[in-house]
């Protein structure tokens, strides 16, 4: 098994919901981070579903809930850190 | 099949407008937010709360619900009648089936059979001892099922999932053709790793952090002590004068990954208790004897 799986852009967006352009808008805009030649993370993973449900839930502007995700990635790390 | 009252679910009533409603999603949605949530049963309210506003925020849905909900309490048992939908065109198929409960997905899962497989996506909680020695484990799935009549229906799937030794917190297992089925292809099914809590054992990366208690002789004098770890039972050189926080580093014996992690054990001194004569004898003979100021600045 390799090391680390990691997806294409197409199996991130059919996960997640999203259409592959709804994606790649927020990777070129800088909002999702992308291994060299697009590849995706399990982190990446969970960072653009949270996007896609504030987005949503809240018609969030897509730098919003990138700024929002922001800040639940350093409570996860911070919680992690006290376990 | 109970009758879910959406109306009721949502807070609102039954002419609520679509402003009204979406306010009440917004502020509920805050509320059971997994992430921060304070509420206990925060995962399955919001799950609760999603589906009824997929529901009430659209006009068709709304108003297919509305016609059929007229002769329903909450809680009653329910069966659609058949063809109810007539004459109600869903125009969106925004269904996240594994996501909603029978009840949904009896009255709105009318997607049709999708050209392709869908990948489908789930976390699987594991135990630290898994990622070190490898295990097998059965895992349960809600996954949506095309019927004859083109309707969905959810059903549960158990699984057998080999997760090998290794494995990390955050990564992803590929199940190839296990994801859910469509006409085509079936796709592929990932599995996204966390570990459960550990009363002993912490995992960062690849490493593995572990507390090492010592008796303050054994820190003093140095000594070699037996550590066991899932699997494998090593023995550790503690240097003489090792104090508490200390961290010792055992290379390739954490996360067998390639390459693997290390063991970290973090020293802690534990101070016997004086809790008879002899032990109290001892700390006064050190008391005495030693001269030492542990707030001496040196």
């Amino acid at each position: 098994m390799s090391d680390e799986e990691l997806l294409t852009l197409e199996e991130v967006a059919v996960v997640c919901a999203v259409t592959p352009e709804w994606l790649r808008d927020r990777v070129e805009e800088g909002l999702v981070p992308a291994a060299p030649e697009w590849r995706f993370s399990a982190v990446a993973v969970r960072r653009v579903r949270r996007m896609v449900a504030l987005e949503r839930d809240f018609d969030a502007a897509p730098e919003l809930a990138a700024l929002m995700a922001d800040l639940l990635e350093e409570l996860d790390a911070l919680r992690a850190g006290l376990r | 099949m109970e009758f879910k009252d959406y109306y009721q679910t949502l807070g609102v009533a039954r002419e609520a407008s679509a402003d009204e409603i979406r306010k009440a999603f917004r502020k509920l949605a805050r509320k059971y937010h997994p992430d921060v949530s304070k509420e206990a049963d925060a995962e399955a309210r919001m799950k609760e709360v999603n589906e009824a506003y997929a529901v009430l925020s659209d006009p068709e849905k709304r108003a297919a619900y509305d016609q059929l909900g007229r002769n329903y309490r909450p809680g009653e048992e329910f069966r659609p009648p058949p063809d109810w939908d007539t004459g109600f065109e869903f125009s969106h198929h925004d269904f996240r089936g594994a996501d909603f409960s029978d009840f949904f997905a009896e009255l709105f899962g009318r997607m049709g059979a999708r050209g392709h497989g869908q990948d489908h996506y789930a976390k699987v909680l594991l135990d630290v001892e898994d990622a070190l020695l490898g295990a097998a484990r059965q895992i349960a799935l809600r996954v949506p099922r095309v019927d004859e009549r083109g309707r969905v229906a959810l059903e549960t799937r158990t699984l057998n999932v080999k997760i090998p030794a290794g494995v990390r917190e955050g990564q992803l297992i590929r199940l190839a053709g296990q994801g859910a089925g469509g006409a085509g292809q079936p796709g592929d099914l990932l599995l996204e790793v966390h570990f459960k809590p550990h009363a002993r054992y912490r995992v960062e990366g690849r490493d593995l952090h572990v507390d090492l208690p010592v008796a303050p002789w054994e820190a003093a004098l140095g000594a070699v002590l037996r550590v066991d770890v899932p699997g494998a039972a090593l023995n550790v050189r503690i240097p003489a004068g090792a104090q508490s926080g200390r961290v010792l580093r055992v290379r390739g014996k954490g996360i067998p990954a390639q390459p693997p992690g290390d063991l970290l054990l973090a020293i802690r001194v534990v101070v016997p208790p004086a809790d008879t004569d002899k032990a109290r004898a001892l700390y006064e003979q050190m008391a005495r004897d030693l001269a030492f100021d542990p707030r001496a600045t040196p």
